[in-house]
């Protein structure tokens, strides 16, 4: 359905969705205004956190291989917690947050979107690309958004059905633990090479970028610190292995946890080219969940629990959201719009409902989510938005070249 | 920076014959990347415009390379102006806009 026919908007008068998007304008101008060395001063304290952490995890493991197992044993295990620690805060409030741009008003040459890489599977440029652009600029729109379901599970029951969807509880676990291969292959988008609709130059070149990363990452966790940890080798490998993991799992928990709870509707594409700036507000907040936590829970979740702010406001600074919440809730109750939050476990278990459900067919379970229209049925995948380009590209319109 | 000297208007990733595609647009400022050569965009980043656009810090044409600017200019108008910046807004069209297409809005001038 398209936003407009979305029940939970449509008690709105067309003036009134103007005067929501006027609104937000406002709260996102002074956020603009206000923006300055406070800010600076934040992401600066938590990349140097973050570099203290992984640093005390790297030598930890190090200086602790000649020691006596019993001295041994805690050391590693606090650098192992460490490390997981570091690598989730580097993933998710830095990572995440510079490569949206959040922070290219500092003009720093180190905290800038353009040269931001992180330390996870995926280069840089394809999450700009999958994350920045497909998903948030065609949100829990089906057929457009891959971010629905990761092309692993079936998320929406407008996606049709297929024996092999009965295995998503093992599929989700697997793609929990190996979350960041699985992002790593986002956005090479393995349905359309399924369908051979994949440009094959544009493939190779994907497919070698992420090889190269890849490889480094690799390199880096299980070659190279393992080696310097001597005869322990065996073990700091195993440490790291666990960081990862434990990266892995949390990041795949907090991303899940921003767009299938029930509330959380799903869209089709009418309309979507004229949609109008309040219009695009409108669905960013109808399609993201939030959840409610500490002020720590939110840090080590790259203030994704604020993930109706972040889709509202995705380039700007994450340490706002806090603030900009409690404008956008306030919105929200004044004109009735539904504001879906709770707590992680709630969120969490309405996902996982999701998936379990959403294996077997649709008429032997339920809905849970406000329906998105009438006999809906899509393919899964997504629908290239670069279709449009398509010709040029095969009019050799436009090349790019390999990095 | 990968980018590829551009030979022709044909060749400008964000344009089709001179004008702009407003679907790649927004392609270009979300996924951070350079509306001449479609490649990563590098700090700091470029944008062109008329002499109107410059005093009013509001473009039409996406960010680009400093190096795309100057072919974008040779190539489409040469009469525009470049400025250099850290960051930008993107802004989308709003329903009372007349023009309606997105504009962005440097944020860090250089
Ligand atoms: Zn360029």
């Amino acid at each position: 359905m398209a936003i407009a026919d979305v029940k939970e908007y449509c008690h709105l008068t067309p003036e009134e969705v103007e005067q929501i998007g006027a609104e937000l304008d406002a709260i996102r101008a002074e956020i603009e205004e206000s923006r300055g060395d406070k800010d600076a001063a934040y992401i600066n304290r938590v990349i140097t956190t973050q570099r203290w952490m992984a640093a005390a995890a790297r030598i930890g493991m190090i200086v602790s291989s000649p020691m006596d197992k019993k001295v041994r044993g805690p050391v590693l295990a606090a650098s192992t917690i460490s490390l997981g620690l570091a690598k989730i805060l580097e993933n998710m409030e830095i990572g995440h947050n510079v490569m949206h741009g959040q922070w290219d008003w500092m003009n720093d040459p180190e905290i800038h979107s353009s040269t931001w890489e992180w330390d996870t599977g995926q280069p840089a440029e394809q999450w700009k690309h999958s994350h920045n652009y497909i998903h948030h600029q065609f949100t829990n729109v089906l057929g457009y958004d891959n971010d629905i379901g990761y092309g692993v599970l079936r998320m929406a029951r407008e996606q049709k059905w297929h024996p092999v969807n009965l295995g998503q509880p093992l599929y989700n676990a697997l793609l929990a633990g190996l979350f960041q291969w699985g992002v790593a292959l986002h956005d090479l988008d393995l349905e359309a090479i399924r369908k051979g609709k994949k440009d094959p130059k544009e493939m190779k070149r994907q497919l070698k970028q992420i090889a190269k990363k890849g490889r480094n990452q690799i390199l880096k966790d299980y070659v190279l610190y393992p080696a310097l940890s001597g005869k322990q080798w065996k073990s700091t490998l195993k440490a790291n292995a666990t960081a990862n993991f434990m990266r892995n799992v949390w990041s795949y928990l907090i991303i899940f946890c921003g767009h299938f709870p029930d509330g959380a509707l799903h869209f089709t594409e009418d309309e979507l080219e004229d949609e109008t700036r309040a219009e695009w507000y409108l669905r960013q907040v109808l399609g993201t969940a939030n959840f409610e936590g500490s002020r720590l829970l939110h840090v080590m979740s790259g203030s994704l629990g604020y993930q109706i702010e972040h889709h509202l406001f995705p380039d700007l600074p994450s340490n706002r959201y806090p603030e900009i919440a409690v404008k956008v809730r306030a919105l929200c109750d004044k004109y009735d719009i539904p504001y879906t939050t709770g707590p992680l476990h709630q969120q969490y278990g309405q996902v996982l409902r999701v998936i379990h459900k959403l294996s077997l067919p649709n008429k032997m379970t339920s809905d849970d989510k406000p329906p998105t229209g009438v006999d809906i049925t899509v393919e899964h995948g997504r629908r290239k938005a670069e279709e449009r380009q398509q010709r040029r590209l095969e009019l050799g319109g436009w090349s790019r070249s390999a990095s | 920076m990968s980018r590829v000297g551009a030979a022709g208007p044909g060749t400008l990733f964000a344009w089709d014959d001179g004008v702009l595609v407003k679907a790649t647009v927004t392609r270009c400022a979300l996924s951070r990347v350079c509306g001449a050569c479609g490649g990563s965009l590098a700090r700091p980043v470029a944008f062109v415009g008329t002499a109107e656009e410059v005093g009013r810090n509001a473009f039409h044409a996406p960010p680009l390379h400093t190096a795309c600017a100057e072919d974008v200019r040779r190539l489409l108008d040469p009469t525009w102006e470049t400025v250099l910046t850290g960051g930008f807004e993107f802004v989308r069209p709003a329903k009372h806009d007349e023009d309606r297409r997105p504009t962005f809005v440097p944020n860090s001038l250089l």
